[in-house]
């Protein structure tokens, strides 16, 4: 059914989500950017988790606290064992951001369906408009949020002044400052443009083929370790976008199909550094 | 002619009312079913679309607009993907209640709007300013047709 050959123990094929969408100790998220594209039509056994208004705390910007996110596993039928495999729209952005979220808390197995909504579609698969199933209640101790993965603005001030690594996911235009929001997404604009200074510019999209499946390792190691020339052993590299979504799609490709052990997601992202008083940033116009 | 306008007045307040009474669950199930309605774009728009022209740059997703007042009445056309529900769905709500309706209502839509159908707390903040640029969209498009 589906091209892709399996290139980490956390990817897995269409194939295999249809084989394994039934089993008890399996569950499948959806996560989309459109909210309601997963009522409109989604996997039958899969449940929602959105980004926003699941995953986020409404009234601080931050994350849900631990208890709370121990709450909505239970009651999506996730325990601490169970197997989540995130799949979405726009290439797995937000399926990405939803499984960087549950690392977060210590979430030990996670994986995405290789290519997402689209390759779903494209392989001929049903999307149903049926209601979200109801699972059994699980049972869910969240672990305190993992920093590891997770990097804070004081923490990418000294990142960067110390002049480590760090990775800017967003188009071209964005990184040298001739954009001040994504194209086409007006909504995450920020007062400042340009990039976070020391930063090499890796859109997100160079890891993705045209169906929205991850590219082969050899072809991401090309891109990661001889063009960008990142370091698998080195210290720790920081990536950002816009909120954090296209940069934890970029995590995900670094920690689990490259191998990196040494990769945060900076969610704050550039609405929250182009947006800051006071910290450098630079321009190549 | 007259008659119509006034109740398009009235379709507006209408669903407010009919999405204050709605839990959030049930609003996004309204804005769906609102997303399946979308009339299509008429013909005569189609090759001018398929040209790139009108789109709604403001919006993340693909939005083709057009809004236009012909004897004193807003008429909005539009297209957006079926892989864009939630626009897809606000937008057809705007056509439900503004087609028709007298420009100095559209004009007085309220920028709150989405607030007050619950949206923003259905949908979540970063989804709204896209929403939001659609409102605005049509009602600076109605002024400049009214020469405002």
């Amino acid at each position: 059914m589906s091209p892709t050959s399996i290139k980490s123990e956390l990817l897995v094929s269409t194939d295999w989500v249809d084989e394994h969408r039934n089993d008890d100790n399996v569950r499948i998220v959806e996560s989309d950017e459109d909210l309601l594209l997963y009522q409109q039509g989604h996997i039958r056994e899969a449940v929602k988790i959105d980004w926003q208004t699941d995953l986020q705390d409404q009234t601080i910007r931050d994350y849900l606290s631990k208890d709370r996110f121990a709450e909505l596993c239970a009651s999506k039928g996730i325990s601490n064992d169970t197997t989540v495999v995130f799949y979405g729209d726009k290439n797995n952005w937000w399926a990405c951001y939803a499984l960087w979220a549950f690392k977060l808390y210590g979430h030990e197995k996670c994986l995405i369906m290789d290519g997402g909504r689209r390759r779903w579609e494209l392989d001929g698969c049903e999307f149903l408009r049926e209601p979200e199933p109801d699972y059994p209640h699980g049972t869910y101790a969240a672990k305190d949020p993992d920093h590891s993965i997770r990097a804070f603005r004081d923490e990418v001030l000294q990142h960067q002044a110390a002049g480590k690594s760090m990775i800017d996911v967003r188009s071209p235009g964005e990184y040298t400052g001739e954009l001040l929001h994504m194209e086409d997404y007006p909504q995450e604009g920020a007062l400042r443009a340009g990039h976070i200074p020391g930063a090499a510019s890796v859109p997100w999209s160079r890891a993705v083929n045209d169906d929205g499946t991850f590219k082969s390792e050899a072809e991401l190691e090309q891109i990661y370790l001889n063009e960008a020339g990142l370091n698998r052993d080195g210290d720790t590299i920081i990536a950002y976008c816009r909120i954090g979504e296209r940069s934890s799609h970029t995590w995900f490709v670094l920690k689990y199909l490259l191998g990196f052990d040494n990769v945060k997601n900076y969610d704050g992202s550039w609405t929250e550094w182009g947006n800051l008083v006071g910290v450098p940033i630079e321009k190549n116009i | 002619m007259v008659d119509q306008s006034s109740n398009r007045k009235n379709r507006l307040e209408e669903l407010k009312q009919e999405f204050d009474e709605l839990d959030v669950r049930d609003r996004l199930e309204t804005l769906l079913e609102f997303s399946d309605e979308l009339p299509d774009l008429p013909q005569r728009y189609r090759a001018r679309r398929d040209a790139g022209a009108n789109r709604v740059y403001e919006c993340q997703t693909l939005v083709y607009m057009w809004v236009e007042v012909v004897d004193g009445q807003v008429e909005i056309y539009a297209d957006v993907s079926r892989d864009s529900p939630t626009v897809r769905g606000f937008i057809s709500l705007l056509v439900a209640a503004l087609f028709g309706a007298a420009p100095a209502d559209v004009l007085a839509v309220k920028p709150t709007l989405l607030t007050e159908l619950g949206l923003v707390e259905a949908l979540g903040m970063v989804r709204i300013r896209g929403l939001h640029a659609i409102l605005h969209r049509i009602k600076s498009e109605v002024e400049r047709a009214v020469g405002g």
